[in-house]
């Protein structure tokens, strides 16, 4: 398969009153033509940051990007002129944010804010526009399109609105969608309706980036999973692997606080202590403080990603005790 | 042991007005018939979907909504006397525990003045005493109590949520109502918050009503589950009971639709369409407008909570509900 995204040591950084804070740190990973990619951490752990920067989405100041290049179909897009860039946003790699509420315009009728996606990218007059849009509107599952399309964004529920989201993502059938938490704000039947509908829409072609913390979520949907904690990439690998044998102590703790439904536990499983503040990061590992297994280099050394094969990395020095990992 | 709270038929209303003069055109029924017990110490998990009205029921509990009609007794006196002087011992008793820790908490008040307030109000402490009070309640849920004297703002989502806590123990209530109370957590902060409320659950001998969407809480926290949609209860039972065989097609599609990691793809029901409105629920079964086994019977008649078999704990509203179990 091959590479369609590269990103490669994204920095990202944001001026604050409190001073520098380092949002994204060092964060590389790919994803391949067709591939389903989680991006898994807790809140403020950087992944929103990372997916809105890698196309140029944060507000710049405040924001500034410190370092990395995010290779997309040969192009950096972090070096593009607008104008090209623009051409690719929503054409070749479109955003499905967590509120569908807020992401589409409350003043416009949803069939002319899908139609006005369409014109924008494709040659196509209103009329075939509008019959487009009303045959991927049937296609995600709406009832009655074209009374939806004639409806305002708050006629319509939660659910409703993020299946018009997934339409106008992939009626110009992109080769990336990238997914912002898009079933948190939903309940969950109606949940379950939208994690149906994207993977059915799972296609050879079209590759997905979905943001979460929900690793149920991640489970059900992913080839491929990214753990990131506190700006930084902890592990990377393919989802049962990561599930059933994760290599780093963050990823292994999020899994044991994940609660089941059909047995009990005596008692939960916690990581102890909180996440670090962005303004002031640990100088070793940053995950060290709560760390049950840390010794006294974690505290002093950031550890490198460590690799056992092309697919799976851990950025934990208890890896060099593994024959197999290497050190970048 | 007589129950400590006991819920009867409570209905809860929302008038619906229109025009100048704010007529009332229809109601949301928000809670619609809904009766339950919880017994000393025991803990109650209220689920459901937004909507469904298990938030408004608890504030009804509290006495935060006024009820249409129903009863509420804790440890047989009536829920909510008129007159203030007979409602402020009655506050002692039962407290709650918010959803979301940023608005739930005062910004201008110190913690030692947040979790001291109702200590004072109740007359419990002498204000020369609220130091060493708040000290020792901030020990019990687990912070220093370096931080008397710093304001919400300082503190993180968890930390918030367990001086929450901290205030709603203070009185020692009976009944805790906890409402979301680890809903806007991270997991890593969720499991420490869980586990406290766990602790002082024992060392307090609490009874919650705890009311979340997140089945996997509600298993770990409660040992009785109340199903709710649409504003009246669907089912009832242990919890490993419901949450295991759930019998109610509304309970099993809720079940089903949880995303769990590890488990082989399930064989899942895909609930059809949205919730309808509560202020004009399908007639007869609430559920049958979205339920895959619906027969047109359902629209005729109101199903009762009844028990599955005779005296038992376990009650379904549903009139297929013995075909469910049986499969």
């Amino acid at each position: 398969m091959n590479t369609l995204l590269d990103i490669r040591n994204l920095g990202i950084t944001f001026d604050t009153d409190e001073g520098p804070l380092k949002a994204v740190d060092n964060v590389s990973f790919s994803i391949r033509q067709g591939e389903v990619v989680g991006l898994v951490g807790e809140s403020g752990c950087g992944k929103s940051v990372t997916a809105l920067g890698l196309l140029r989405l944060i507000p710049m100041p405040p924001g500034r990007l410190t370092s990395g290049e995010v290779i997309f179909e040969g192009r950096d897009l972090l070096r593009l002129p607008t104008d090209e860039l623009r051409s690719i946003r929503g054409r070749r790699i479109s955003v499905i944010f967590q509120e569908p509420m807020s992401a589409l315009s409350p003043l416009h009728r949803v069939g002319a804010q899908l139609v006005e996606t369409l014109q924008l990218h494709l040659p196509i007059d209103k009329h075939t526009a509008w019959n487009t849009s009303a045959d991927w509107l049937k296609r995600v599952g709406l009832p009655d399109p074209v009374a939806q399309m004639r409806a305002y964004p708050y006629q319509l529920s939660g659910g409703m609105l993020q299946r018009v989201m997934i339409a106008m993502a992939l009626m110009l059938e992109p080769a990336l969608i990238i997914a912002d938490e898009p079933t948190t704000a939903l309940d969950v039947t109606i949940q379950a309706q939208v994690l149906e509908l994207l993977r059915e829409m799972k296609s050879k072609d079209t590759s997905l980036l979905l943001i979460t913390h929900d690793l149920g979520v991640v489970w059900e949907l992913c080839d491929r999973v990214v753990v990131m904690y506190a700006s930084r990439v902890v592990e990377e690998g393919p989802r049962r692997e990561l599930f059933e044998n994760p290599a780093h102590p963050y990823t292994r703790a999020l899994l044991d606080s994940v609660l089941s439904l059909t047995g009990r536990a005596a008692r939960l499983s916690t990581i102890e202590g909180q996440v670090p503040s962005p303004l002031a990061y640990p100088a070793g590992c940053r995950f060290a403080p709560r760390c049950p297994h840390a010794f006294a280099r974690c505290r002093q050394e950031q550890p490198p990603l460590y690799t056992f094969s092309t697919d799976r990395h851990s950025a934990c020095f208890l890896c060099d005790k593994n024959p197999i990992a290497q050190p970048s | 042991m007589p129950p400590l709270l006991q819920i009867r038929d409570i209905k809860t209303w929302f008038p619906i007005t229109r025009g100048i003069f704010s007529r009332t055109i229809g109601h949301v029924r928000a809670v619609d018939g809904v009766s339950f017990d919880i017994a000393p110490g025991e803990t109650v998990g209220l689920v459901g979907e937004s909507g469904c009205g298990k938030t408004t029921l608890g504030r009804t509990v509290l006495g935060l909504e006024p009820r249409k009609s129903g009863e509420i007794l804790l440890g047989g006196t009536p829920l909510w006397p008129t007159r203030h002087q007979q409602t402020l011992p009655l506050r002692r008793r039962v407290q709650m525990v918010f959803q979301d820790p940023y608005s739930s908490l005062n910004p201008r008040m110190t913690i030692q003045e947040i979790v001291t307030e109702g200590l004072l109000q109740q007359r419990l402490i002498r204000p020369r005493e609220r130091a060493d009070a708040a000290a020792r309640l901030l020990q019990e849920v687990g912070m220093e109590p370096s931080v008397l004297h710093r304001y919400p703002h300082e503190f993180s989502g968890g930390q918030r949520q367990r001086i929450s806590i901290a205030r709603a123990i203070a009185v020692r209530p009976e009944l805790v109502i906890c409402d979301e109370a680890v809903s806007a957590l991270d997991v890593s902060v969720r499991a420490q918050v869980l586990n406290l409320l766990i602790d002082l659950r024992a060392s307090h001998n609490l009874a919650y009503l705890f009311i979340s969407h997140d089945l996997g809480v509600i298993r770990h926290i409660a040992s009785r589950v109340v199903v709710m949609y649409l504003g009246v209860v669907v089912e009832t039972g242990s919890s490993s009971e419901v949450l295991d065989s759930p019998a109610h097609p509304y309970s099993r599609a809720l079940i089903s639709a949880v995303p769990v990691p590890f488990g082989e793809s399930r064989k899942r029901t895909i609930l059809k369409g949205d919730v309808p409105s509560s202020s004009n629920p399908p007639s007869g079964c609430r559920f049958r407008s979205r339920c895959p086994l619906a027969l047109p019977e359902c629209a005729a008649r109101v199903p009762v909570l009844e028990p599955v078999t005779l005296g038992s704990a376990r009650q379904v509203a549903c009139i297929r509900k013995d075909e469910i179990l049986a499969r």
